[in-house]
């Protein structure tokens, strides 16, 4: 997938999701496909300004309506978005190491309450369960496409399959490492009940009758790295639809961009127990096999057919 | 007014060009212009424009005099009282003239036409003498504290530098003290500042290029770079920075700061300042520019880390490992002294389960008695060490001591035994006070205020308040550009090679190269391979490695050819003997290929 | 550029004096509970007790110091109870006499009642997973009596009972449960929840000038052994020798000693202090019966003796490892035993060993686990390994004792 998105980026240089499509199928199909992608992007965008709110309302402030929480979010999405990818990028270089060391810290912090026993045994439910269950990380990691858009940006887009595949790669290891540890620690029967393993597996941390309550590192990251996604897709959309209205510059899209995804985030779910289904069952297959894989590969197979763009990476 | 406001506006809209026959012409109405005049040859026709400009200043002296020679050559010195040293005026240029002219060979006749010549060259005893035939370099000259002599039936002045005024005496540093390292810090005169700057760095490539700024005050402003060090293109765009100023006085360096800084409404210092010489050097070698201003010790650096606010010239001096350590406490005293109020007002108000229960139940005890939300006592306690703080700075010595002393008393003591504010708050806030002060000072300043911004985002929303100020700051910061290099450099962007001096200050002989996209040509400051390395113990001969410091040129080293192979030899030398020559290095290398 | 920045701090400061308390709770308004006990009503109603700290109390002894002999008359908690349909709902009514925000993050123990838990835990236990505030890792414990009972009566040592009853769980001498433990083996097939037993008992006797206030003996809640649920009801209880026997068999053995009578001299006694232990479940099935192999390694100092044997001889080491494990085997099934034979629950994992193993087979029986582990043979094998004699190689004495 990863090999798909960036080739395509690759064949049209300085051109972005939202421009190539319109080289490859002319002007109208083109439009439709970067509309279609653009729906994508806000759908996506707003599922996560939703996953992100979800988790700090329902786990840490109950009370506080979403609105504050989103314009919280907003105000900082913007506020990145302004400034550009260059900006965004720095920003995370800077807040990633931190991240990946409290992921890790945490991890390691939470081994004395694993039992390996809980993992095993492995591979029970046949592979029929296996597959199905497999699409919800999948579709997680196949946002990837995002990549699409910033391909041109890239200082070296050379290295832009390189780039790809250790991002997957680096985050489908520490993906691995949660999920693992969390269900050594509570069990598999008990990890399916949990809206949020994670933060209860951060909870029962305690060493030495001090180091305990570790759930405030868990919120730091998860703000952290809510933010910074939020941030990127935001960037992405606001240059999107500035694109596909052939605008010059981005930033007078913010605002418009901004509400949109008020609106959209307030209108998707009714409530978190749908939203948990949507997200588990109906959002993978839907952006999985559409946008995820789907159009890109039409659109890398069209390009082939018809020969436009420059050679392939 | 009219003009004031008028120069700062051309200031912002037009482009350096067009702009001085602007803001010149603003002028005209208050000061006769005398810009473009030259002198004539006419010596009373000079005097009198001169004191025409001169007009109602008291502190300018007009001395005529007679050529010792032939008295029919008349002379004239202008100066200002209390700039110019008048020692040097009477002995060097009046008595040398009128009294000690020494004669001259008989076949030199001395006459009007070639008095001028002669006076240069064998009558004044002045170290520094230039000609100029504008008046405007005479006034400037003059009010430099510059000694002007004029010569009749001479177009033509002669500026004699015989300068000398009361300054202050080269001091200890006021605001880096060091244990370790040089006392001495800048003073409020220019000349003194470069000389320090050249005391250290004895290299004709250390340039010092001068402005004059401010259309009233005329400040003496210097660039000061090492050519072939710093980048031509961050001297070029530091010289057209200062070169499109155009301001009625700048009367300290923080005016020169907002007006060429990179982001007009930051709030942190994109310039580094320092009084300290040995920093400029240091800041000079690693490729940056300097800017003195005349008037004040404080000298601007250019471009600047954030990482820098937490480093001091002492980290270079001192042991690296003790200093890394020093600098991992400071980070921390910047993170604290940033968010420890905020953070305390989000535990205590939003999220009591973070604590342990018994350090809960202690703070509950002490808030149960406290009548304020723990959000307004916070900043009530934030506000009145704020005061103390600023009293403590702005009253005269003895008497601030005294009032923080009081002030710290009453706070800290009687406002916790009369139950207003809880005992943990003034910790907290105590804390980040103290914390502030092991940041840099204009790091420290920054950090104050954003304190206040991080602490009412989080009487908000709590923790999320507070990292929504972090996030909004560090994405500020990312933003952030000094002179074109990116503010948070070796962090982000990644600037692998220079991680050596950010929080861990790795010994001299590991930093053989300057930062990487401030000195852009010019990387290299040491030879490679200076790590001192020990006497082997065996008969055999010790091969120091040449250490030729060239200045300018890579010095050809093997390591950085065969990087990847360094990891092989190391295995190699785990089975065999040490490696040490390039050669058998290379050797090796084939063999194992 | 400015008047966005201008706008911004507007936006903040404006959400900062509208609105800022949506989820802000001031400590001074806030009810720290301390432990939490749940009782049934004959009504089928649901009793909830609550202990909740009194802050001020506490600091006054921390801080005040001079404050006279009156400290210990001041009760540093206050117990509540109330009732309700469900615990939330009892947790409503309390907030009519409680004039502060119910805080449940700092909750040390929750304690089920002997009635609520032959009723069924799980009625009472959804709103400690659900609500964000209980956390994990509180104690859980069953009264025999009331839950209220415990709670309100108060610790000597701590500053609350609920304080004393988890800090006895923490130090892991008997049976120790955390919340997450207990529902983790609740939502396992192939084990059943088991919890300390907590009691009220005349233990302890007060010093100094408190006697003369009330009587010599204080009552204090203590552990006496544990509770067995089947599925989420208690069914019995495992008196403190077979909770032994149950944490040899669960693997949770930390600390300890093992006492048998001497060899030569049966009426002295022998103690051995327990280093570590290890207990490993192998289950066997033969297509119809499932049997486990248990082995139990015990690494131990010795630690008292009061006999006067010299250990350095290998035959009477080997004599007392085998007489250590024999002491341990039996306790550990006179546990298995109970739980087997009279009360016909897995309390051990054993379901769970024998899932990991076979996983095929395992659907078929996971439903009638129980049954299945009630007609199950188990072999149990311990291995004592006497690592440490304390700070002695032999007894000091000895030459006396010989001259008697």
């Amino acid at each position: 997938m990863a090999r798909l998105v960036v080739g395509l980026g690759l064949r049209f240089p300085g051109k972005t999701l939202f421009q190539y499509p319109e080289i490859i199928l002319g002007k109208a199909a083109g439009k439709a496909v970067a509309l279609l992608y653009l729906w994508w992007f806000f759908q996506n965008c707003a599922e996560n300004y939703r996953s992100f709110i979800s988790f700090l309302a329902v786990s840490f402030m109950p009370e506080t309506p979403l609105m504050v929480f989103v314009a919280f979010a907003l105000i900082m999405a913007s506020y990145g978005a302004y400034y550009g990818l260059e900006v965004i990028a720095r920003t995370n270089q800077l807040f990633l190491p931190f991240v990946i060391v409290s992921v890790v810290l945490l991890f390691f912090l939470s081994v004395p309450e694993m039992t390996v026993n809980n993992l095993l045994p492995v591979f029970e439910a046949g592979m029929i369960h296996l597959v199905k269950s497999t699409a919800a990380p999948l579709a997680w990691f196949g946002e990837v496409v995002t990549f699409a858009v910033f391909i041109p940006y890239l200082n070296r887009p050379g290295q832009a399959h390189r780039v790809a595949l250790f991002g997957i790669l680096g985050t489908a290891a520490i993906y691995e490492m949660t999920v693992i540890g969390i269900i050594a620690i509570f069990s598999p029967a008990l990890t399916a009940g949990y809206l949020f393993p994670v933060l209860n597996g951060a909870r029962i941390i305690h060493l030495a009758n001090f180091l305990e309550r570790m759930e405030l590192v868990l919120v730091v990251i998860w703000t952290v790295a809510g933010v910074m996604r939020v941030t990127l897709l935001h960037w992405v959309l606001v240059l999107g639809s500035a694109q596909w209205l052939g605008l010059k510059d981005y930033r007078p899209m913010i605002l418009p961009v901004a509400v949109i995804l008020t609106a959209l985030f307030m209108l998707i779910h009714k409530g978190i127990l749908e939203e948990y289904y949507f997200l588990a069952w109906v959002w993978p297959l839907y952006s999985l096999i559409i946008f995820e894989a789907g159009l890109p590969f039409l659109l890398l197979a069209v390009a082939a057919i018809r020969g436009v763009g420059g050679k392939s990476g | 007014m009219a003009f004031l406001t008028r120069t700062r506006r051309s200031r912002r809209a037009k482009p350096a060009g067009n702009e001085q026959n602007r803001s010149t012409g603003g002028r005209e109405s208050t000061v006769p212009s005398f810009r473009d005049m030259a002198l004539s040859s006419d010596l009373d026709a000079n005097l009198d424009r001169l004191k025409e400009i001169f007009r109602d200043c008291s502190d300018i002296v007009f001395r005529e005099f007679l050529f010792a020679q032939k008295e029919q050559i008349r002379l004239a010195l202008v100066y200002t009282d209390g700039l110019a040293d008048k020692s040097q005026v009477s002995e060097q240029i009046m008595r040398a003239l009128s009294l000690e002219v020494p004669v001259a060979a008989p076949e030199a006749e001395i006459t009007r036409a070639n008095a001028l010549h002669f006076v240069k060259m064998r009558g004044l005893c002045i170290h520094q003498v230039r000609e100029s035939a504008r008046v405007a370099d005479v006034v400037d000259a003059v009010l430099s504290g510059d000694t002007v002599l004029l010569v009749d039936g001479h177009a033509v002045a002669l500026i004699n530098g015989a300068r000398g005024w009361e300054m202050r005496s080269i001091q200890d540093s006021q605001t880096e003290v060091v244990v370790r390292g040089p006392r001495e810090s800048f003073i409020e005169t220019l000349r003194v500042n470069t000389s320090l700057i050249r005391r250290k760095i004895k290299n004709p490539n250390l340039k010092i290029e001068m402005f004059k700024l401010g259309e009233v005050t005329r400040t003496d402003v210097a660039l000061v770079y090492i050519k072939g060090i710093a980048s031509v293109g961050l001297v070029a765009e530091a010289r057209n920075r200062l070169a499109r100023i155009k301001i009625d006085g700048v009367l300290e360096s923080g005016y020169i700061e907002e007006l060429v800084q990179d982001d007009p409404y930051t709030p942190f210092a994109l310039l580094h300042h320092t009084d300290r010489p040995d920093r400029v050097a240091a800041y000079l070698l690693e490729g940056r520019v300097a800017i003195l201003v005349d008037g004040t010790p404080v000298v601007l650096l250019a471009p600047t880390l954030f990482i820098e606010s937490i480093q001091t010239p002492e980290d270079y001096y001192e042991k690296s490992q003790f200093m890394t350590a020093i600098r991992m406490l400071r980070l921390l005293a910047l993170f604290l002294s940033l968010t420890a109020p905020s953070f305390y007002v989000a535990i205590i108000s939003f999220h009591h389960e973070m604590l342990p229960t018994a350090l809960l139940l202690s703070i509950a005890a002490q808030r149960e008695a406290v009548p304020l939300p723990v959000f307004v006592e916070t900043l009530l306690m934030e506000i009145a060490f704020e005061l103390i703080r600023e009293t403590g700075i702005r009253l005269p010595r003895p008497i601030g001591m005294a009032v923080s002393i009081v002030a710290a008393l009453i706070i800290g003591e009687a406002a916790v035994q009369a139950g207003m504010v809880a005992a943990a708050t003034v910790i907290v806030v105590a804390l980040a006070a103290i914390a502030s002060f092991a940041v840099y000072y204009s790091g420290s300043v920054t950090v104050r205020l954003l304190r206040f911004f991080v602490l009412l985002l989080t009487s908000v929303m709590g923790l999320l308040g507070l990292m929504t100020g972090i996030i909004l700051i560090v994405t500020h910061m990312a933003s952030l550009r000094s002179f074109g290099i990116p503010y948070l450099y070796p962090v982000a962007p990644l600037g692998s090679a220079d991680m050596k001096d950010v929080i861990v200050r790795a010994p001299w002989w590991a930093m053989f190269t300057r930062p990487g996209l401030i000195s852009k040509k010019n990387r290299r400051r040491m030879a490679q391979g200076l790590k001192p390395e020990p006497l082997p113990t065996g008969g055999e001969r010790h091969c120091w490695r040449k250490a030729g410091l060239t200045a300018g040129r890579p010095v050809f080293c093997w390591s950085r050819f065969f990087l990847p192979a360094r990891f092989c030899l190391f295995r190699f030398s785990l089975c065999s003997t040490p490696v040490r020559t390039p050669g058998s290095q290379l050797f090796l290398l084939l063999s194992a290929a | 550029m400015s008047k966005r920045v201008a706008f911004l701090f507007l936006i903040i400061v404006l959400l900062g004096l509208t609105g800022g308390c949506w989820s802000r709770k001031e400590l001074s308004e806030t009810a720290i509970i301390l432990g939490a006990g749940i009782d049934r009503e004959p009504d089928g109603k649901v009793r909830l007790t609550l202990q909740i700290a009194r802050p001020a109390a506490f600091g006054a002894t921390e801080g005040g110091g001079g404050g006279g002999g009156g400290g210990a008359m001041v009760g540093t908690v206050w117990v509540v109870s109330g009732t309700g349909e469900t615990v939330f709902d009892a947790q409503r009514n309390l907030s009519l006499q409680v004039s502060r925000r119910l805080y449940w993050s700092h909750n040390i123990i929750l304690i089920f009642g002997e009635d609520a838990s032959r009723q069924g835990v799980r009625e009472v236990i959804n709103f400690f997973s659900r609500s964000p505030q209980p956390r994990e890792t509180m104690w859980v414990g069953v009264a025999k009596g009331k839950a209220e009972e415990l709670l309100t009566s108060h610790s000597a040592m701590e500053k609350s009972s609920a304080q004393s009853l988890g800090f006895l769980e923490r130090m892991k001498a008997g049976l120790f449960v955390e919340y997450k433990d207990f529902i983790r083996d609740l939502a396992c097939p192939g084990t059943n929840p088991v919890a300390p037993r907590l009691e009220l008992l005349y233990r302890g006797r007060h010093e100094g000038p408190v006697m003369e206030l009330g009587p010599g003996y204080h009552k204090e809640a203590v552990l006496t052994g544990a509770a067995v649920f089947k599925d989420d009801r208690l069914v019995g209880w495992l008196d403190e020798s077979e909770t032994r026997g149950l944490l040899w068999l669960r693997n949770l053995i930390k600390k300890g000693a093992v006492t048998v009578p001497s060899l030569n001299e049966p009426e002295k006694k022998i103690t051995m202090e327990i280093i570590r232990s290890k207990t490993k479940v192998d289950p066997y099935y033969d297509g119809e019966k499932a049997s486990f192999e248990v082995q139990i390694r015990v690494d131990g100092m010795l630690i008292e003796q009061q006999s006067k044997e010299v250990f350095t001889d290998p035959e009477v080491m080997a004599a007392l490892k085998k007489s250590l494990a024999a002491d341990v085997e039996r306790k550990a099934r006179s546990a298995l035993e109970k739980a087997r034979d009279d009360y016909a629950v897995d309390v051990f994992g054993f379901g769970e060993a024998f899932h990991r193993k076979y996983k095929k087979e395992w659907p078929a029986l996971k439903e009638y686990w129980d049954e299945e582990f009630a007609r199950s043979d188990v072999d149990i094998a311990v291995e004592v390994r006497i690592r440490q004699s304390g700070m002695q190689a032999g007894r000091l004495s000895i030459r006396r004792g010989a001259e008697r």
